[in-house]
């Protein structure tokens, strides 16, 4: 059996201008983890997942992979965030060939799996602009998917999501267990009913007392 | 380092591809060049001032507009979407963006060039007696290098920044300035034949051109940072 792939936060501080935005979060996941972040509106949710991510440079603490410092170079990292971050006028085929190439697990057969996986095979032909906000999102995740992450960040991702589209990503969370860590932001925990899942509760910058629970 | 090209040149194509799918903007600032050009030739003409010696001033104030409204655009399509994570976290360095648009901003300003020079030098009457065509060419290149390289690390300090638009010709221009004066001192000198005096300014060029090629290498990882 592999070894698991351990992330720790430790004491991971963010200051923006006058305000601190993350007072100290230390925490530790291993892969085939679910972890749902969860807290009030500007309660560093977001901050917390592009630390992690690398996307920005944190005050104090660090984010260790595997006990090393976890950074861009790394490219492990799968992220769907509030925005699409897609390129609007490629289509949808050649948004994931672009990522996929970037990554360097570009194949045929693995954009028609992601695209399939999302339903978007039959729009691949379509610029991304003109796809509603939810087939958006639906790209977005097949795109974070594209370089087989050991860990993926998920920022409100059922946001926008249809019905079809919700089952989808529970289906990706459920099927991406035992191969990667997932960390997860979301205001609504009904939705990850009956997947085995961990909550990380914020509050203010801090993990309330009590906070980092098993559900 | 193979992967590092491998990435800069999949950027690279990819805002080539979309530029010339959608090209509205090449054209906008084509059509904006061209009518510098007409501007500039007939107000000289009514003016009657000496085409030749104004011509290297003419030419680089014209380059220097068309690529403040060129150079802006290298990172519009990362920001439109917010792609611009999805490709700092594919990258893995910061520095393989700023090539793949250096190198898509100098291409693009090389094509408007194509366009916007020789009809400049066809409606000023400039003579090419004893001219030296192969240094008119490298000045207008190198030239062209420093302005797509400085355009290309402003875009990267500007881009997360609201109001960027209008900071980047402020911050653009005193940059520019020694990169400016060397390449009208130098298409002055291709122009007369006398090369030997301005190989000073081009050295200057080559440095300049080197230094902010080189420099994002070290600089691009902490100007992106959010």
């Amino acid at each position: 059996m592999a070894a698991k792939n351990v992330l720790t936060v430790r004491n991971l501080r963010k200051q923006l201008g006058a305000k601190e935005i993350l007072k100290g979060i230390s925490f530790q996941a291993a892969s085939g983890e679910l972890v749902a972040v969860t807290g009030p509106n500007g309660a560093g949710k977001t901050t917390l997942l592009r630390l992690i991510a690398g996307l920005m440079p944190p005050s104090g603490g660090e984010v260790l992979w595997n006990g090393a410092r976890l950074g861009l170079e790394h490219r492990l990292v799968g992220y769907v965030s509030h925005q699409p971050m897609l390129y609007g006028s490629l289509s949808v085929q050649e948004n994931l060939a672009f990522f996929g190439g970037m990554y360097g697990t570009l194949s045929q057969d693995r954009l028609q799996e992601l695209l399939e996986l999302v339903g978007l095979w039959r729009y691949r032909l379509e610029p991304a602009a003109v796809l509603s906000r939810g087939m958006q999102q639906r790209l977005a995740i097949a795109r974070a998917l594209m370089g087989e992450p050991a860990l993926l960040l998920y920022d409100e991702p059922f946001t926008s999501l249809d019905v079809d589209g919700r089952q989808i990503l529970r289906g990706i969370l459920e099927h991406r267990r035992p191969r990667a860590l997932q960390l997860l932001i979301t205001h609504e925990l009904e939705h990850l009913a009956g997947l085995p899942f961990r909550e990380i509760r914020l509050e203010a910058g801090r993990i309330v007392p009590g906070g980092d629970a098993s559900a | 380092m193979l992967k590092f090209g491998r990435r800069i040149l999949l950027i690279y194509r990819k805002d080539l591809q979309d530029e010339l799918r959608s090209t509205d903007h090449l054209l906008s600032t084509l059509v904006f060049g061209t009518m510098l050009v007409f501007v500039f030739s007939f107000a000289l003409e009514l003016a009657d001032v000496g085409t030749e010696q104004i011509f290297p001033a003419v030419l680089w104030v014209s380059i220097f507009f068309m690529s403040v409204l060129a150079l802006q655009r290298s990172f519009a399509k990362e920001r439109e979407y917010g792609a611009l994570d999805a490709l700092l976290l594919a990258s893995g360095e910061r520095s393989v963006l700023f090539y793949a648009k250096f190198l898509f901003s100098l291409t693009v300003l090389l094509l408007l060039e194509l366009v916007v020079v020789p009809l400049l030098w066809i409606f000023l009457d400039v003579g090419v007696g004893s001219a030296s065509l192969w240094f008119f060419l490298a000045a207008v290149l190198a030239g062209s290098w420093g302005l797509a390289a400085v355009g290309t690390l402003l875009n990267g300090i500007t881009v997360q920044l609201p109001g960027a638009r209008l900071l980047f010709p402020i911050l653009a221009f005193p940059l520019l300035i020694p990169l400016l004066m060397g390449a009208i001192l130098c298409t002055q000198g291709a122009l007369s034949g006398q090369v030997q005096a301005v190989l000073g300014w081009f050295y200057l060029l080559l440095v300049f051109d080197l230094l902010f090629t080189v420099l994002p290498l070290l600089l691009f990882d902490y100007i992106l940072e959010g």
